[in-house]
């Protein structure tokens, strides 16, 4: 068997005249490296990521689903370990099954529906709340989709995020992607000086009582499982435990 | 073998099919074009890219050159 490096980011393994496996590397926006190996026998997969992950050097990452012993295992013998652990729930959108009054609002807070926001105020409280992850917990912790573009870009659709006001001013918003076999809240935030008012939940409970009135009778999120207010959010609003993913990462 | 012929290497062969159940383990039961069902397990470029797959989802199916019951899932068609 024979590895090559075919292009900058791909690597193949042949067998003769057969390709018997590949491997592929991306960066994310946040300068991290992700690997991702095919192959159908693990004497493959092994001398793939061994040869993709010393032609890198330096930190390495990659995901697998928290169930796929097989493949987790594989990834160890090759140098990785657990960096992170993400859980994927569903959650009821009914609020007689969530609890979750969407009129139940804290005092003084209006929730602009999806699609009523500002454009502008909507992108200041964007810049406020990324500002405040890259001077806190680092974008290692967040989900890869929230993670600006080079240059700073982020891509903000303004009918997708519903927000939380008080005599006008944008303190947190909500945005769930409408997804139809199953829509999924991308990212619930809240201004850092304006948490602990129940804010979150107030947003949780618009976004999900907004796709109960539109038929969706679940919807789901990912949750980084070291961020207990994140998990007694959603699992206060009767969230379901469905799987999760390992980011795994070789120094 | 040079880059270029490596790049034309043929793969495995590739078909569409429809995912009928979702399995432990990170499988998915793929009923095939051909009416014939297939283990399959995810590409790393799709984990990788947290591109969901659900029951009733059209996806390509790269069959196992070793066993034709088994399969990978190289791409999620939007329905």
């Amino acid at each position: 068997m024979a590895v090559t490096r075919i292009e900058e980011n791909h690597w193949q393994a042949t067998q003769g005249d057969t390709v018997v496996g590949g491997a592929d590397v991306s960066r994310r926006p946040d300068g991290r490296l992700f690997l991702s190996v095919d192959a159908w026998h693990a004497a493959v997969f092994d001398r793939l990521a061994a040869t993709a992950a010393a032609d890198l050097g330096g930190p390495v990452h990659t995901v697998v689903d928290e169930t796929d012993d097989e493949l987790v295992a594989a990834w160890q013998r090759a140098g990785f370990t657990v960096g992170r652990r993400e859980g994927e729930y569903v959650l009821p959108t009914d609020p007689a099954v969530t609890g979750l009054d969407p009129d139940l609002l804290p005092p003084g807070i209006e929730i602009l529906p999806a699609g009523q926001a500002q454009e502008g105020p909507l992108r200041a409280l964007d810049r406020v709340v990324r500002d405040e992850i890259s001077a806190t917990v680092g974008w290692h912790v967040m989900p890869a989709e929230v993670v600006p573009l080079p240059d700073g870009v982020t891509v903000l659709d303004p009918t997708r995020y519903a927000v939380a006001t008080r005599a006008g001013e944008y303190l947190g918003f909500v945005r769930v992607a409408p997804v139809p076999r199953r829509p999924r809240i991308g990212l619930v935030a809240v201004r850092a000086d304006q948490r602990g008012q129940g804010l979150g939940r107030a947003l949780l409970a618009h976004a999900l009582g907004a796709l109960h009135r539109a038929g969706s009778a679940s919807a789901w999120a990912e949750v980084h499982e070291a961020n207990p207010a994140a998990l007694a959010l959603v699992e206060r609003a009767g969230a379901r435990r469905a799987g999760g993913n390992l980011e795994l990462v070789r120094p | 073998m040079n880059r270029e012929t490596l790049a034309r290497t043929p793969k495995g062969l590739e078909i569409e099919g429809t995912v009928l159940e979702c399995l432990r383990n990170a499988n998915f039961k793929v009923e095939l074009q051909n009416g014939h069902h297939v283990l399959a397990h995810i590409s790393g470029k799709i984990r990788k890219n947290y591109i969901k797959i659900l029951p009733f989802d059209r996806v390509l199916v790269e069959l196992s050159p070793y066993d034709l019951t088994r399969g990978r899932i190289l791409y999620r068609y939007r329905n």
